[in-house]
């Protein structure tokens, strides 16, 4: 499967002791779009976290462009039960590597950097795409995308509400030149309004940049992306492709008849 | 679910009194003083360290003003001793209580504080304790300290007479009542509230636990301990000196807590043993000394944080490891005749990925049916299976990894579910079977039901008994099992003969003539594969079990002993099967948690009808079978 | 007391003030970015102190700017050593910041015996300037001038380097919102290393000043150490200029606390000031958010 853009090999990850997600395997082909959907705390966020490199992967591979991504794992015997193996061992992933690579991950009610004025904030995000984009120009779209923003340049980012600190998390996404932008419930908490302008922006995003969307709202993923996967207490619980769509109430009883 | 034995005696006891009574003897056999003036200073040190590991370790509140506490018992003898001539002894004990108010002082602004703030609120108390010292000269002696303290006496008999023996006595005597008090504090309910804030605050504190009460306990308690230990060493030394309450003391005190092992009260006793002696032996270096202490503590964080008491569990384990290996190796050898005889069935060593199992086979052309044991037992459990089913059948039945006689693995990738299932399958396919029944008990239902989902045998029926099958996990292992207090042995690594009783006693039989081999084969159990049984329990795909019970497509049966008392029978009853043998649990009168065992001709009665009725729906054209899914 | 008499503690609480600031805007620099506290912190001003002073040593001295230079580069290397060694295994772990203080004040007692061993417990005076001027019928040395003016001097630049530049910029992203920094492919061991870095090249120049206005032994480094605390404490680590106001407040406290209370009373009089400062606000007097760590 050479020619996906990423792909997936029975990948498994969480936080040792607990295992969150198990047997992760799919592939995406250059300019499709994904989503992930399914109940909170069932490891979407961890999934996502993990190929960005945040949290070392416990099993399997992540490939970007037929690269992979993550270190082979070094697994000596451990003959220890209290040897502090962990500092011997090199981290798996690399999140500044994943970074450089074009995988771009938009998490979830992000925090951001409280102190940082939007201008600053915007700054950062630039050197993430360096060399692989004119940086001004994503910085100009950003802004024609996200016309609040260009108010709040000189204001830090504390000061601004829930739906501002999201676009301004979706404007860095984008102006890190993203080759695979990964978004985790870009839309959760905000208001209606917000909501609609933050889908037409990521609409819009999507016309040039593929895109992983984990989100609640099948009516929202619909429009985005080209494949559903659900996910189901840290698996792959099964696969919709566009055509066969179905909506959100469709969607809830066919889980939700499966589980339980 | 806490374990709670008969009898109070712990494992750590009977080395605790041999260790005792060798420090009791040791003067009466080396009348060496600078010996014992050494190991005066480790009893010392190690009540210090002690009660520091009370707050540090069990309560997790780095409080750095305990050395300094320490200190205010070294000058309080000081004071009280020389300059107002009280009574040595009543000085040493009001060390003890002029720390604890010092203590209670100290903890007023730390009670809601957390992490660093509490490292730097006691810092800055023992550097206040320490200017205050310093500058009432006339009081303290100033930055020179004070000397010739009055020394230990009754009477007229000076205890630094013969070799120093009568202080040799009192710190020995200190020092085994403080560790007997803390050992005390510990296991009280303090003790547990203590630990219970340190792990999980707001869980302990939505218990009822009151963390400033519970912090400001702590933290008396440990200050007593290290004011009496100062007063003491205070009449000993007879010297008082501001450095005990700088940054090198702290260090050196710290690490014995560490390079013991905090979190356990004989870790920092042996870390004051060894760093005072390993201080001793190198302190013509000089400056070397406080090198090689620091690096001492930064490779012990770093790479060996458990420290020395941690190095004793990995010996033990090592050592329990090997033992176990070798009564496997020697019952392979020599003991292979009697369970063959036991069986009637022939015995041999397969080799499958994680090593080598031992496999009984009846042999025959009969129809395969296989048996999986459960957790610490051993094939020959089905020796009444065996004998009633060998006419007819080709009887499998294998020892896990680490059980029986079969090789000991690496836990980390062999002491699993999948694992187990895996090795069943090579069993079978080495024995060239493809297709069997199978019938697994506890530990091993859960093989029997990981086989089956696997699909790559053929199952024809499938049979369990004593399993709770599971869908979410850790959840459903909670709801399908009772809380017994000696389901919480299920998991434990490291048995004492008496817990080894009542674990192999309520999950097999009790022990009689007739099942003393299933006591036995208890003690070569690997205890690892408990451990990584419990550990591992994620690693499993429980839902791919579940679906495939209500999927109905194997024949299934449930052959519990009706008065199981590990498993909850109403979750049982509840869950959907898509073709269940009788419609539900197929309960065994009074067969417990073996009925295989306890009550064989019944159990043994219905695993035939059921493997009857298997074969009869094989013949059938492919019944309908309960069907869900998309 | 008399104008002069006022003048004169206010002076010597400035001196005070900028030399402390240097002392814990190091401090500072390594608990905003890493949050954790570097119990070395004192022992890198012993050794910058040292290490000047053995430059200086000898015919081949290259004069004091050098001198102080090269004390300054060695110290920024030693920093990133401690990181590397002594922080960095724990950065995975949930106590990081426990373990951390653990190690660093066992590097402390290392540093500290090096310095023993190579330079003995004998105490040693780094050169001064020598001079005085007078205005107002006060006195100040020269020294207490140039080490005002290069405090300000050089804490303005840090501020500069941290407001303005790239680097500076990422290293205040990261001590912000790590994994938000990460996300955004900053390499944070790498500043991580030059905070810790940066905070020893700090407190290498404090202790330029320190070496010659004290006497210094081995053990010079745990008063600075306590008062660099003192400062952090009180004023918090809210922002960067947060222990430089914080540094002037402590040092006219002292100046006036020796004057009224004396020599010996004033630690005490700091300390317990300090707890109080803990216990009523322990983000600080100028704080705004507190750090949890």
């Amino acid at each position: 499967m050479s020619g996906a853009l990423l792909e997936l090999r029975a990948l498994s990850g969480g936080y040792e002791p607990v295992q969150i997600f198990r047997d992760v395997t799919l592939a995406m082909d250059h300019g499709a779009s994904i989503g992930l959907f399914g109940p909170n705390g069932h490891g979407k966020t961890t999934l996502l976290k993990t190929i960005s490199g945040l949290l070392d992967p416990w099993s399997g591979d992540i490939l970007f462009e037929g690269v992979r991504l993550n270190r082979e794992r070094a697994r000596g015997r451990r003959r220890s039960l209290y040897f502090n193996y962990e500092v011997l061992i090199p981290r798996r992933m690399n999140p500044q590597r994943v970074v450089r690579a074009g995988l771009i991950h938009v998490a979830q009610s992000n925090l951001l950097f409280p102190e940082l004025t939007v201008r600053e904030t915007l700054a950062v995000a630039r050197l993430a795409g360096r060399g692989r984009a004119d940086a001004e120009a994503l910085r100009q779209q950003a802004l024609a995308l996200f016309p609040r923003l260009r108010e709040r340049l000189g204001q830090k980012i504390r000061f601004l509400s829930g739906g501002e600190r999201q676009m301004v998390s979706v404007a860095c996404g984008l102006i890190a030149a993203p080759k695979l932008l990964m978004l985790d419930e870009p839309t959760l908490g905000l208001s209606p309004k917000l909501r609609h302008e933050l889908a037409a922006a990521i609409h819009s995003i999507r016309q040039q940049v593929p895109l992983i969307v984990v989100d609640q709202d099948v009516d929202f993923l619909k429009s985005l992306i080209d494949t559903l996967y659900l996910f189901d207490h840290g698996r792959i619980s099964g696969r919709i492709e566009r055509q066969d769509m179905p909506s959100h109430d469709q969607l809830m009883r066919m889980l939700f008849g499966q589980t339980h | 679910m806490r374990y709670d034995p008969p009898f109070r005696r712990t494992p750590g006891f009977i080395p605790a009194l041999l260790v005792l009574g060798v420090l009791a003897a040791f003067p009466l056999l080396f009348t060496d003083s600078h010996a014992r003036h050494l190991l005066i200073l480790v009893f010392i040190y190690a009540i210090v360290a002690a009660s520091w590991d009370l707050s540090l370790g069990y309560g997790g509140l780095v409080n750095f003003s305990h050395v300094a506490l320490f200190a205010a018992g070294i000058y309080s003898y000081g004071i009280l001793a020389k300059t107002l001539g009280v009574s040595p002894w009543l000085a040493i004990a009001a060390g003890g209580v002029v720390a604890v108010v010092l203590a209670s002082a100290i903890a007023l602004p730390i009670l809601r504080l957390d992490g660093i703030y509490v490292i730097l609120v006691t810092l800055a108390f023992s550097q206040l304790l320490y200017q205050i010292v310093i500058s009432q000269s006339d009081v303290t002696g100033g930055t020179s300290g004070m000397v010739t303290l009055p020394g230990l006496k009754v009477g007229d008999y000076r205890f630094i007479g013969n070799n120093r023996i009568g202080y040799y006595y009192v710190a020995l005597a200190l020092f085994a009542a403080s560790i007997a008090g803390l050992h005390a504090i510990i296991r009280s309910r303090l003790g547990r509230a203590m630990v219970a804030l340190r792990d999980n605050k707001y869980y302990a504190m939505a218990r009822g636990v009151s963390e400033a009460r519970t912090r400001l306990a702590a933290l008396a308690i440990s200050a007593f301990f290290a004011g009496i230990a100062g007063g003491f060493y205070g009449s000993y030394i007879r010297v008082a000196s501001p450095d005990a309450f700088g940054l090198g003391q702290l260090t050196l005190i710290l690490s014995m807590v560490l390079a013991g092992g905090a979190g356990t009260l004989w870790g920092p006793a042996a870390g004051a043993f060894i760093i005072t002696l390993l201080s001793e032996a190198i302190a013509d270096y000089g400056s070397w000394r406080t090198i090689i202490i620091s690096l001492i503590i930064i490779a012990v964080l770093i790479f060996y944080p458990g420290g020395f008491w941690a190095g004793i569990q990995d010996l033990r384990d090592l050592v329990d490891r090997l033992r176990t290996s070798m009564l496997a190796l020697y019952r392979r050898r020599y003991a292979r005749a009697i369970r063959e005889r036991l069986l009637g069935a022939t015995e041999k060593m397969i080799t499958t990925r994680y090593g080598k199992v031992a496999v009984a086979d009846t042999g025959g052309s009969g129809p395969p049916l296989l048996f999986i044991h459960g957790n610490s037992a051993c094939k020959e459990a089905f020796k009444y299976q065996f004998a009633d089913f060998a006419a007819d059948h080709r009887v499998i039945a294998f020892d896990l990894p680490g059980h029986g006689v079969s090789h000991n693995m690496d836990p980390e990738t062999a002491y699993n579910v999948p694992a187990y299932a895996e090795i069943a399958e090579t069993v079978l396919q080495s024995l060239g079977v493809d297709a069997a029944a199978v019938f697994g008990w506890s530990l091993g239902g859960y093989v029997a039901l990981e086989l089956a989902a696997r699909g790559k045998i053929a199952v024809r029926a499938l049979a369990i008994a004593g399993t709770a099958p599971l869908n979410v996990v850790p959840d459903d292992f909670a709801a399908g099992y009772n809380p017994d207090s000696h389901l919480v042995l299920a998991g434990k690594r490291f048995y004492s003969p008496q817990e080894a009783r009542d674990f192999a006693g309520s999950a097999t039989a009790p022990r009689s003539a007739d099942s003393a081999f299933l006591h036995t084969t208890f003690r070569r159990t690997d205890g690892r594969t408990r451990l990584y049984m419990i550990s591992r329990i994620g690693v499993t795909d429980w839902p791919r079990q579940m679906r495939m019970l209500r999927e109905g497509r194997i024949p299934f049966a449930i052959l519990n002993g009706a008065n199981d008392p590990f498993l909850n029978h109403a979750y049982i009853r509840d869950l959907t099967y898509g073709n269940i043998w009788t419609e539900k649990p197929h309960d065994i009168p009074d067969g417990k948690h073996a009925p295989f065992f306890n009550q064989p001709e019944l159990f043994n009665a219905a695993l035939r009808a059921f493997l009857q009725y298997a074969a009869s729906l094989a013949r059938r054209p492919e019944p309908a079978a309960a069907a869900t899914a998309p | 007391m008399t104008l002069q008499t006022f003048l004169f503690v206010c002076l010597s609480g400035v001196v005070l003030g900028a030399l402390y600031a240097l002392m814990a805007t190091g401090l500072a620099v390594v608990w905003t970015t890493l949050g954790i506290f570097n119990f070395a912190h004192g022992t890198f001003i012993a050794a910058g102190a040292y290490l000047a002073w053995q430059l200086s040593q000898g015919g081949h001295s290259a004069g004091f700017l050098p001198n102080a230079a090269i004390s300054i580069a060695s110290l920024f290397a030693v920093g990133v050593l401690f990181h590397l060694l002594l922080v960095k295994p724990f950065e995975r772990k949930p106590n990081a910041v426990l373990l951390s203080v653990m190690t660093t004040l066992a590097g402390a007692s290392i540093v500290e015996g090096i310095i023993n061993l190579v330079w003995g417990p004998r105490s040693k005076q780094l050169q001064s300037i020598v001079g005085d001027i007078r205005f107002a019928g006060i006195v100040m040395s020269y020294n207490d001038v140039v080490m005002i003016a290069v405090a300000v001097a050089i804490l303005a630049a840090v501020g500069a380097f941290l407001r303005y530049s790239t680097i500076g910029r990422s290293m205040r992203a990261v001590a912000q919102n790590r994994e938000a920094a990460q996300l955004l492919g900053l390499n944070v061991p790498l500043l991580y290393a030059l905070a810790f870095g940066l905070s020893a090249a700090l407190a290498g120049m404090a202790g330029l000043f320190v070496g010659s206005m004290r006497f210094m032994t081995p053990s010079m480094g745990s008063e600075p150490l306590m008062k660099a605390l003192i400062v952090v404490i009180f004023g918090g680590i809210a922002r960067f200029t947060s222990p430089i106001y914080a540094a002037f407040v402590v040092g006219m406290l002292e100046a006036f606390s020796t004057y009224y209370v004396g020599l010996y009373w004033t630690p005490a009089v700091l300390f317990a000031l300090m707890i109080a400062v803990l216990m009523i606000k322990p983000e600080g007097l100028f704080g705004k958010y507190e750090r949890s760590v």
